[in-house]
Parts: C-alpha cells; structure tokens; sequence
C-alpha cells in the first residue's frame, strides 16, 4: 500500500541508507573491540597485579613510619643540593632559549630563508626534542662527568627542542600583515625580525620559556638519580642508606620548590598575556 | 613621478587579471581608480609594488622601472614607493612613534637598527610625522590601543616615514566610519599638495573619488575603462563600472 505512494527511486535509496547505516555500526563496533583489545594488552604486558598492592600495604605503611618525623637537624646540608636543583633548571632553560631562538627562525615555514635550512632545523629540534632529558644527562655524565654541569647540558639540549618547536609554532600562527608591510618600506630582513616579528612574538615566547623553566625545575629533581648533580642525588643517596627521616625532609623540600616555580610561572605568565 | 606603461599580468591559468593598463601620476596629484570587485585594482597595486610578477609592461617610480629589478635593488627602489593598504598592519605590541620610524629602517644598514634599535633622528621625525597626522598626543600609546581611523593616520605617518615620492593606498578608508574615511581623504588631499606626493588610490566611495581626486581612473575587467580629470567623469562611466558582466 504505502509503497504505491513513493517515488520509484525511493526503495533504492532506503535500502542504501539502511545498508550504510549497518556499516557505519559495524565499524563503530569493530573501533570499540580495538579499542577494549588494546587496554587489555597493555594490562597484560605491564602485569597488572592488584593483589600485590594488598600485600606490599603492610611494607609500604612500614616506610612512611620511618620516615616519620622529617629529621631537619641537617635542613641546611639540604639546601645547596636545593639551589643547585633550582639553578640547573635555570641554566638549562636560558641556554635551550639563546640555542632554539635561531632554531625556530628558520624552522617557521612563514620567515625561514631557505627550504633546506627548514628542514635541517626541524631535523634538529626532533632530534633534540624525542631523546628524553635523562638520556641526554646519562649521555653528558659519561662525557663531562658527574655533576650539576651534564644536568644543566643535559636540560638545555631537550629545551632546544621542547622551545624550538613551540617558538616556531608561535611565529608561523602570528599575524603576518605587519610583517609584510614592514617589507614593502624597504626594510631588511634582521629588521623585519627585530622590529616587526619579535615585537609581536615576544609575550608568548617569554610564557613558553616561563613554563619551560617550571617543567625544567621538575626535570632537574630526577636527574640526580643519574649522578647530574641537585637534590636527586641526595635523595638516592638516602633512600639507598635507608634513611628514610632525611628522604622525607628531601621531598618536602622538593614539593616546596615545585610549588612555589610552578605558582611563580603561573603568575608571570598571567601578567605577560 | 609614477608612471605606468602596458602593464599586463597574465596567471599560469591563462586568466587575464590587467590588460595594457597605462597611468601617469605626477607630483602633486591625487589619482583615484574606481572599479567593482575582482576588476583588477588591488592586481594593479600589487604589481606597482612587485608583490607580483607583471607578465608585460614597466613600473617607472622617477625614471627607475620596478619590473626589471631583484633583490638589493629592488629593496632600494620600494624605498620610493610607500603603500597604505585598508588594514593599518601596525605592530600592535609597540608604540605607537616606533610603528611610525620603523618606515625609515630602509635607508639604515647599520647593526643598531638590525638589533631593534632606532635612530634618535627618526624618532624626532617620527614625532612631526604624527603631530601631521594630528597623532602627537598618542606617540608613547600602544598601538593596539587605537581605534581604525586612529591606525590608519598611524599607518599614513609610517608611510610618510619613509620619505616616498609615490604614496599607493589600498582602499585605505574600506574599514572606516564616514566620518573617518572623510578625514583620512582629507589627509591624503593635504598630503599631496604640502608633501608634493604622488597618490594612487584605490576606492569603493564614488562620492569620495568626486570630492577629492584630481583625476579618476576606472577599472573593468583589468582594463583600463577611462582616465579623466574628476570634473568630466559622469555618472553613467561610473556606473558601467559596476554593472555585472552578465548584465
């Protein structure tokens, strides 16, 4: 009955509607088993085990009763490892800026002088960027020794590549308009880029280089477990003599210098925007 | 001053966006080119300033032919060549008077000037550029600050900071109130005569081109479609102009 009221194409089409209809639920299903699938593999490979939380309970409440109460009768043995933490980060994150700002010049597709130089550049910032922090610090250690010196080397190298990128990133999204009207009075190619992209670039340049440094502070507590100087040698070196009163007295302090750059970052950034 | 021969511009396409067009705009002189969307006025303007490759003809700005050129030259000669486009492109995040000397960063080669620095010369310039302009209050002000037609007198003393003897503006009052636009042509016709500037401009406002070309120049099609002193345009010229192809 009702199909003497459609038009004579109209069976065809529904047929095709209802037919791509059940594909497209059928992938969705398909993308949901992947999906499930991989979880489950990856529960697998890292053998999740939770019984084991039930019972390592008994060790771990074991632990934080020694460390209990922080001993900080040798607070001030703990404070230049502190400042040399604080300070890594500090020469790791001017150096990755003073390095990558080049770097992202010719890496930003908009102002590079050559195609060559571009990919070149990206090259570098890739390699700089995919190579973890602690790689490169176990890499200086062996070539300069132990120390706060591979940290801070070891902090710029990855900054390079972590800055490069957000900094060419920043220039290729910027408003290109001043820029070319810079161009059209004659102007050179260094001016273009001191008077007219830096201008514009530079607030974000500082906000990235300030999260930078936070990140780096973070970085530099951990690169001490492979002898690059700062408060994560003393810690490993605590934690190894099982003095646990003193590892306690060390996170303090390190919860403290991680909140208080991270605060500090926040803020800076929030007046440069 | 600025004289343009058989200037043509044909895209890899085969489409003819400017066919022989010749123009001359002397010392002094206030030229107007009127014509609808896609007609061709912004392809004149950026050939003139050798954004784009003139397929045939010359660019002569004081005997000197833009098209012939490359490189250094090229960038010496746009020296004489100012362009004011319908957005001011400031740099939002300077002052306002080093918007206006940084025009003048051409005729520098020095390292001061490539490492941000600018000459206290033309920031003194810079300062009676503005007071032209009727800016000299705003001089220390963020450029981001400003309304349009603030920008755009900005814009003007930034152009007029370059020392041209050719001044090409790009619908320079396309985002402007009446009121603005009416200054900003106000300017330009004072320009011209007290700075001795040779002035193409690029207009939609008819009533404007009336009230202060010297003479008006049509455009159709990327052909030229009359070159007349504005007394003797008449109505019906100017409206062919923007009659649709299909009608």
């Amino acid at each position: 009955m009702t199909a003497t009221h459609l038009p004579p194409n109209e069976p065809h089409t529904r047929t095709a509607d209802s037919w791509s209809h059940a594909f497209a639920s059928a992938v969705r299903i398909v993308l949901v088993l992947i999906a499930i699938l991989v979880v489950v593999q990856a529960l697998f490979v890292v053998q999740v085990r939770p019984q084991d939380l039930v019972t390592g309970f008994h060790g771990m409440v074991d632990i934080l009763r020694r460390s209990m109460p922080p001993d900080f009768s040798n607070l001030s043995t703990v404070l230049w490892p502190a400042l040399e933490t604080i300070d890594i980060a500090i020469f790791g994150t001017l150096a990755g800026l003073v390095l990558s700002m080049p770097l992202a010049i010719v890496a930003a597709a908009n102002v590079t002088p050559s195609r060559l130089l571009y990919y070149a550049s990206r090259g570098v910032i890739g390699l700089t960027r995919s190579v973890p922090d602690l790689v490169w610090a176990l890499l200086f250690v062996t070539a300069v020794g132990l120390g706060p010196f591979p940290g801070g080397l070891a902090l710029a190298v990855h900054s390079i590549g972590m800055m490069g990128r957000l900094f060419a990133e920043t220039i290729e999204h910027m408003d290109m308009a001043p820029i070319d009207a810079l161009s059209l009075t004659g102007a050179r190619r260094m001016q273009i880029f001191t008077h007219g992209v830096l201008p514009s670039v530079l607030p974000s340049l500082l906000g990235i280089s300030l999260y930078r440094l936070d990140e780096n502070i973070r970085s530099s507590l951990v690169l001490g477990f492979v002898g690059a100087g700062g408060i994560g040698f003393q810690l490993l070196t605590a934690m190894n003599l099982f003095q646990y009163q003193q590892v306690s007295v060390l996170l303090i302090v390190t919860f403290v210098i991680v909140l208080t750059a991270e605060r500090l970052s926040a803020i800076a950034r929030e007046r440069l925007a | 001053m600025l004289d343009i021969r058989r200037l043509s511009l044909r895209y890899p396409n085969g489409k003819l966006a400017l066919a022989d067009f010749d123009i001359t705009v002397g010392a002094g002189e206030l030229v107007i080119v009127l014509g609808g969307n896609g007609s061709g006025k912004t392809t004149l303007m950026r050939c003139i300033t050798r954004t784009l490759q003139p397929s045939e003809g010359s660019v002569c700005v004081n005997g000197t032919d833009l098209t012939r050129l490359t490189g250094e030259r090229l960038r010496c000669a746009r020296l004489e060549l100012a362009l004011i486009s319908q957005h001011a492109s400031l740099v939002r995040r300077r002052s306002v008077l080093a918007n206006v000397a940084s025009g003048a960063l051409g005729r520098y080669g020095s390292w001061f000037t490539a490492l941000g620095g600018l000459p206290a010369m033309e920031l003194h310039l810079a300062n009676g550029y503005l007071a032209e302009v009727g800016l000299g209050h705003l001089a220390h002000q963020r450029a981001g600050t400003l309304s349009g037609g603030q920008a755009q007198r900005v814009a003007i003393a930034r152009a007029l900071a370059q020392r041209p003897r050719v001044l090409l503006a790009d619908e320079p009052v396309a985002s402007l109130d009446p009121e603005a636009a009416e200054d900003i042509m106000k300017l330009l016709r004072r320009l011209a005569g007290e700075e001795n500037l040779a002035i193409l401009c690029v207009l939609h406002q008819i009533e404007l081109a009336y009230a202060y070309a010297d003479r008006v120049v049509g455009i159709r099609d990327g052909r030229m479609a009359f070159d007349l002193p504005r007394a003797e345009v008449s109505p019906d010229e100017v409206r062919h102009l923007y009659l649709s192809r299909a009608a």
